[in-house]
């Protein structure tokens, strides 16, 4: 079954999700900041990334950057958890796909509808399988 | 806050709009001199030299209008230290041509000198304390210079003959007594005029210095309010991930009490989510000071909110009506801020109305507003309620007891989100028949 990999410093989320994912079977693998992410990413080349965007350190738009930059992992889909996208005005979906900017593939608003969660993850897995 | 702005017109702007004030005397003076001199010669038949007093006349013409074009040039070039000299100036000139009047016109004998107060006065408003004794100083110089050289002969003195049935000018004390209390008037009223025009200055000053300090307090509340509100959603966040699952029956079937106790635990902290996130809302409109605005389609917009919020209305069965003007040009703003605006007030319409109420959303264009009207049959606000509706976590007593979840920032929001775009928001309602609220916005923000 698909491999994930989370990228969050929030532990108890990062736990919350990890009962959803593998209930669906899902194998779940977590990083609590950017620098471990990035390592783990090229390490477990997982199938999906779920990213958080406000973590101290190397924050999710800079993680999904250096991510896109890596041969190994780019081609990997990126979910990114955010609460900032209505408060800024920004469209992440507008932006999704621009890979300057922010190339992440989707995102997902906090607090986390596990619904809307498992929709996307599923989405972006086939596609990528592809 | 953003409302928080006084009217407090900075000096410059302030000594242009009296510059401007004082240009406007100026031909009440000039007309006032010219009936003066015409009654008096005319209808009175004092003998007047009238044709070197129309002479003055002239040159007050000439300079009024020199001086309009000077100062409209000066104006666009921001010239606030030249603009003091150049009142200056103009003072010195205006006691000149006063001087010139009362000489062609009896001197000392003519009770017009005592006008040179009034540019005391003037110079008293406009100028510094030191400028002011100085005008006071020239007036007094100008007049006795005028008045000892009509006494010695080195002036013509024009004689008002048949007012008195001697010449005053020939009498020493009442020229000196004269004198003296014309100079002491001149200097009194420099002083007391100063005196006010400063302590005015000052309270302005630090009306000033309390406005920008309650502005920055506002401002720190506002940050300290943000950060902690942030804080309390990460952990809300968490929280409401973890239950979720839990209560899903993921992590193991549940019976009856434990569902339910986790369904009303998850259903509050969603509530609490909610009411978070408005604060956050509200308090980031707060604290944003400049937002980029960008044209968007008005019509595209309306499209969007009509079918979102034609399901929520169905299924609450209210009727939803759309009257939108055809081809409302973009507008200057910002898109997710105006979509919020709109939406709450909607939602409000949708979460005060009963079953089988209606609900007309109006939008209209004119002369670049955008004008918004909705209007429900809901159960409306009380009277005493109304002032108080756009206040911050305010609730109308007939909506808590009707819907007991409720931020009390919706208005708020949307009111933010008004000013931000330079518009307003209103409304009027009656009470058990329904509500009409109002929303403008400048199309060019």
């Amino acid at each position: 079954m698909a491999k994930i990999l989370i990228i969050d410093d929030d532990s108890d989320i990062v736990e919350a999700m990890r009962v959803v994912l593998e209930n669906k079977g899902y194998g779940v693998v977590s990083a609590e900041n950017g620098k471990d992410g990035l390592i783990k990413a090229s390490l477990e080349k997982p199938e999906l990334i779920i990213l958080d965007v406000m973590m101290p350190g190397i924050d999710g738009f800079e993680v999904a950057r250096e991510l896109k930059k890596n041969v190994v992992v780019k081609n990997i889909p990126i979910l990114m958890l955010t609460a900032v996208k209505k408060k800024t005005g920004f469209d992440f979906k507008a932006e999704a796909g621009d890979p300057d900017w922010l190339p992440v593939d989707d995102y997902c608003d906090k607090p986390l509808d596990y619904e809307v969660l498992l929709e996307r993850v599923a989405v972006l897995i086939s596609r990528s399988k592809l | 806050m953003r409302d928080a702005h006084t009217n407090i017109i900075p000096a410059e702007e302030r000594l242009i709009d009296r510059v401007y004030w004082l240009i406007n005397l100026r031909w009440i003076a000039i007309a006032g001199v010219v009936s003066t001199v015409y009654i008096a010669s005319e209808i009175l038949h004092i003998p007047l030299e009238v044709f070197p007093l129309y002479g003055v006349v002239f040159f007050l013409i000439v300079n009024a209008v020199l001086l309009r074009w000077v100062i409209v040039y000066f104006q666009d070039r921001k010239f606030f230290k030249k603009m003091k000299t150049l009142m200056s100036f103009q003072l010195f000139l205006d006691l000149f041509y006063l001087a010139a009047l009362i000489h062609f016109s009896g001197g000392i004998e003519n009770p017009f000198y005592f006008y040179f107060i009034f540019h005391i006065i003037i110079a008293g408003i406009l100028l510094s304390r030191r400028a002011t004794y100085l005008i006071a100083t020239y007036a007094s110089a100008i007049f006795l210079i005028v008045v000892f050289c009509e006494q010695c002969g080195f002036l013509t003195h024009h004689c008002l003959k048949g007012v008195f049935s001697a010449p005053l000018s020939g009498n020493f004390l009442y020229l000196m007594g004269a004198s003296f209390v014309f100079m002491s008037t001149l200097y009194i009223t420099a002083y007391l005029t100063t005196s006010i025009s400063i302590q005015l200055t000052e309270r302005e000053q630090s009306l000033k210095v309390a406005n920008k300090l309650l502005k920055e307090k506002d401002r720190v509340k506002s940050e300290y309010v943000l950060r902690v509100t942030h804080d309390i959603k990460e952990d809300l966040a968490a929280i409401h991930s973890c239950i979720e699952p839990v209560q899903k029956g993921i992590t193991g079937a549940l019976n009856e009490r434990q569902t339910d106790l986790l369904r009303r635990a998850r259903v509050r902290s969603k509530q609490l989510v909610v009411f978070v996130d408005a604060l956050l809302e509200i308090t980031r409109l707060k604290l944003t000071e400049k937002i980029e605005m960008k044209y968007f389609s008005v019509n595209e917009l309306v499209q969007e909110i009509q079918e979102m919020f034609a399901v929520s209305a169905q299924e609450k069965q209210i009727s939803f009506e759309v009257c939108a003007d055809p081809d409302i040009p973009s507008m200057k703003g910002v898109r997710v801020y105006v979509h919020e605006a709109i939406l709450n007030l909607l939602n409000n319409s949708l979460k005060y109305t009963p079953e089988k109420g209606k609900i007309v959303w109006e939008i209209r264009n004119h002369q670049n507003v955008l004008f918004v009207k909705i209007s429900d049959t809901g159960i409306g606000i009380p009277r005493e309620d109304l002032p108080r509706i756009f206040e911050e976590f305010y609730r109308a007593g007939n909506a808590k007891e009707r819907e007991k979840k409720g931020t009390g920032l919706g208005l708020s929001i949307t009111k933010a989100i008004a000013e931000m775009h330079h518009g307003k928001v209103w409304v009027e309602s009656e009470l058990g028949k329904g509500t009409s609220v109002y929303l403008e916005f400048p199309s060019g923000a």
